[in-house]
């Protein structure tokens, strides 16, 4: 029953969503103000969620109807299986949720084997490109983050969540070295392309293929899909704070408002990249980062 | 339901359909998201998709080329929806009334496939940006 | 370019087309304009465009009371000059040969004289509907000078041929 009330209330959907809304609104502010205009109230990310729900849903007639609905659901329950565990070491409560780092950062990423899912089966020609698209990102920004997991670990001498906060606590944080620097750059940049943002955006691009893979969502299953991606955007700093800075919660808020502040300037600084460029940046640059990054830490500086 | 219904106010997802227009209107449209008529404050997005929209902003006199396809993305757009009739030639097809193409202004043609559509009439050629801002805010209050 | 090096231009023409055309006249500097019959235009304005050299720009067609009279408008940019060759198709035979069958830049424009005018381009390999949509109903053409725009309304158009 207490696991039930982790899952669902605190720190599970109801902490994570509404964290996640507000910060949603943050990001859409911010990239206001920077272009000199005023930006939306506060409430906007609710206020869109329950327009979404009052809408009614069209499935198409192409379209596989149960899976077409299931999938943004399924992919909203990883993503808050994925927080609750990340969470309940982060605020140090002691019971259920086994699963260290590496589930929890597979998790993250069924939300988006849920979008490839929902471009495949919505029959529609401009979804298969933005799917192809996607399955390649996947498998770019992939390599250099699980590179950076592994040198964490290994620093740590253990996969768990609370063994990496542990080990951080006694022998200072991962950030304040050399190392920890270079695998921060590799980490912001590997985060920003899993939230599906600009430069990255290549799946869902706005005003190239027409909303991309999402072209046949509405209502209901649109919301699912939004809900979603506000949660990562709480989860995956919150990744962040855990694998490089790892202390308490008052450090943890200031460096999550710092981590929300470089992927708005990121967002707002910089065009859409294609597909290709993507490729070269995330398997040449960022791998060859992370390396040095594991050479750096090996060697102790 | 009465708080879906208070949020569907405050935040309209548009999508903009230019049916045989001089592409005066639509040039409008993109000037309402600038810093001066920053319209993005009323949770006003412009989206690629008629799936996701809530409004359909029609520019242009209705051409019969456009028709059956104006018709249709009509229908592929979820209800409850607004349609917007912008500009002179939305609403009654402006100077072009005459002509052997047009088939009528954005109203004769809806009211065929769906007779109680709600549409909301901005003139002007092309109508001024608080013209617009007005039109859409009054637009609001009859969903 | 002087008037000597233009009027070079004319006496050129008029020596290699000499038995193929009515009547060449050029009004001002950089104008030349060759009336031609219709049966003979395919021969003209092939020889001007490929032996010639010059660069197709459009054609236009007018409603005289006759006919029609279509002009093609060549260019030479070298030598800064415009030659147009015009015909005048009988409304008791509207019919001339195509040359978009052989020269791919003249198929769009013959698309369009036809549906606009009704003149039939003989051994064309594509005449379907350019601007016009394919509801428009068959028979009525546009450019004439005795259409109407009460002629065509809402109910004439046939959306079943629309392609939705």
């Amino acid at each position: 029953m207490k696991l039930l009330f982790y899952y669902l209330v605190f720190p599970g959907f109801l902490f994570a969503s509404v964290i996640g809304l507000l910060t949603v609104w943050l990001d859409r502010k911010v990239s206001a103000r920077v272009q000199w205009r005023y930006g939306p109230p506060w409430y906007q990310g609710f206020a869109d969620i329950g327009k979404l729900l009052y809408k009614e849903v069209i499935i198409p007639e192409e379209a596989f109807g149960s899976g077409f609905i299931a999938a943004p659901l399924f992919g909203l329950a990883s993503v808050t299986l994925a927080i609750t565990i990340l969470c309940v070491s982060f605020f140090g409560i002691s019971e259920g949720f086994i699963g260290d780092i590496i589930v929890v950062w597979y998790l993250f990423a069924i939300p988006a084997i849920a979008l490839i899912y929902i471009g495949s089966t919505s029959g529609n020609p401009l979804s298969s490109v933005g799917v192809s698209r996607e399955i390649k990102l996947l498998l770019s920004y992939d390599l250099p983050m699980v590179i950076v997991i592994v040198i964490m670990a290994s620093k740590a001498g253990t996969f768990s969540i609370k063994g990496i906060m542990e080990w951080q606590m006694v022998n200072g944080s991962n950030i304040s070295n050399w190392y920890g620097i270079i695998a921060f750059v590799v980490a912001i940049f590997c985060v920003q392309a899993k939230l599906g943002r600009v430069p990255f955006d290549l799946a869902e691009a706005e005003t190239e293929l027409g909303s991309g893979i999402l072209l046949e969502l509405s209502g209901g299953v649109l919301a699912a899909y939004e809900l979603s991606k506000a949660m990562m955007l709480f989860g995956l700093p919150m990744f962040l704070i855990i694998l490089f800075w790892g202390k308490g919660i008052v450090g943890g808020v200031l460096m999550y408002l710092l981590i929300i502040v470089l992927l708005v300037l990121i967002k707002n600084t910089n065009p859409r990249v294609r597909i290709d460029h993507a490729m070269r940046f995330f398997w040449g640059w960022m791998s060859g980062a992370a390396v040095l990054a594991a050479i750096l830490a090996h060697l102790g500086a | 339901m009465n708080i879906l219904k208070k949020s569907f106010k405050k935040s309209i997802w548009v999508f903009h359909l230019s049916t045989a227009a001089c592409n005066n209107c639509d040039i409008e449209v993109l000037e309402l998201l600038t810093p001066r008529y920053d319209v993005e404050r009323f949770g006003i997005k412009l989206v690629g998709s008629p799936r996701h929209a809530d409004a359909l902003l029609v520019c242009g006199a209705v051409n019969a080329h456009a028709k059956p396809r104006f018709l249709e993305v009509y229908r592929q757009t979820p209800k409850p929806c607004l349609v917007v009739a912008f500009g002179s030639c939305g609403c009654s097809s402006g100077i072009f009334r005459d002509s052997y193409s047009i088939v009528g202004p954005v109203d004769k043609v809806l009211k065929e496939e769906d007779p109680d559509a709600k549409i909301v009439y901005i003139p002007g050629c092309p109508p001024k940006p608080e013209a617009m801002i007005e039109g859409i805010i009054k637009g609001l209050e009859v969903i | 370019m002087s008037k000597r090096e233009n009027g070079k231009v004319m006496k050129d023409l008029k020596k290699k087309l000499k038995k193929k055309i009515i009547d060449i006249a050029q009004p001002r500097e950089k104008r030349i304009y060759i009336r031609v019959e219709p049966e003979k235009t395919p021969e003209v304005v092939e020889y001007l465009f490929s032996k010639y050299k010059c660069k197709f720009c459009t054609a236009s067609g007018i409603d005289m009371r006759e006919g029609i009279e279509i002009i093609y408008h060549l260019a030479r940019e070298d030598k800064n000059m415009v030659i147009n060759v015009k015909t005048l198709v009988p409304y008791s035979k509207l019919e001339i040969e195509s040359i978009g069958r052989r020269i791919k830049a003249f198929r769009w424009i013959e698309r369009e004289i036809n549906e606009m005018f009704g003149v039939i381009f003989k051994g064309h390999p594509d005449m379907r509907r350019l601007i016009l949509p394919d509801s428009f109903p068959k028979g009525k053409y546009p450019l004439r000078k005795d259409f109407k725009n009460s002629d065509v309304t809402d109910e004439d158009y046939d959306y079943e041929r629309s392609g939705i």
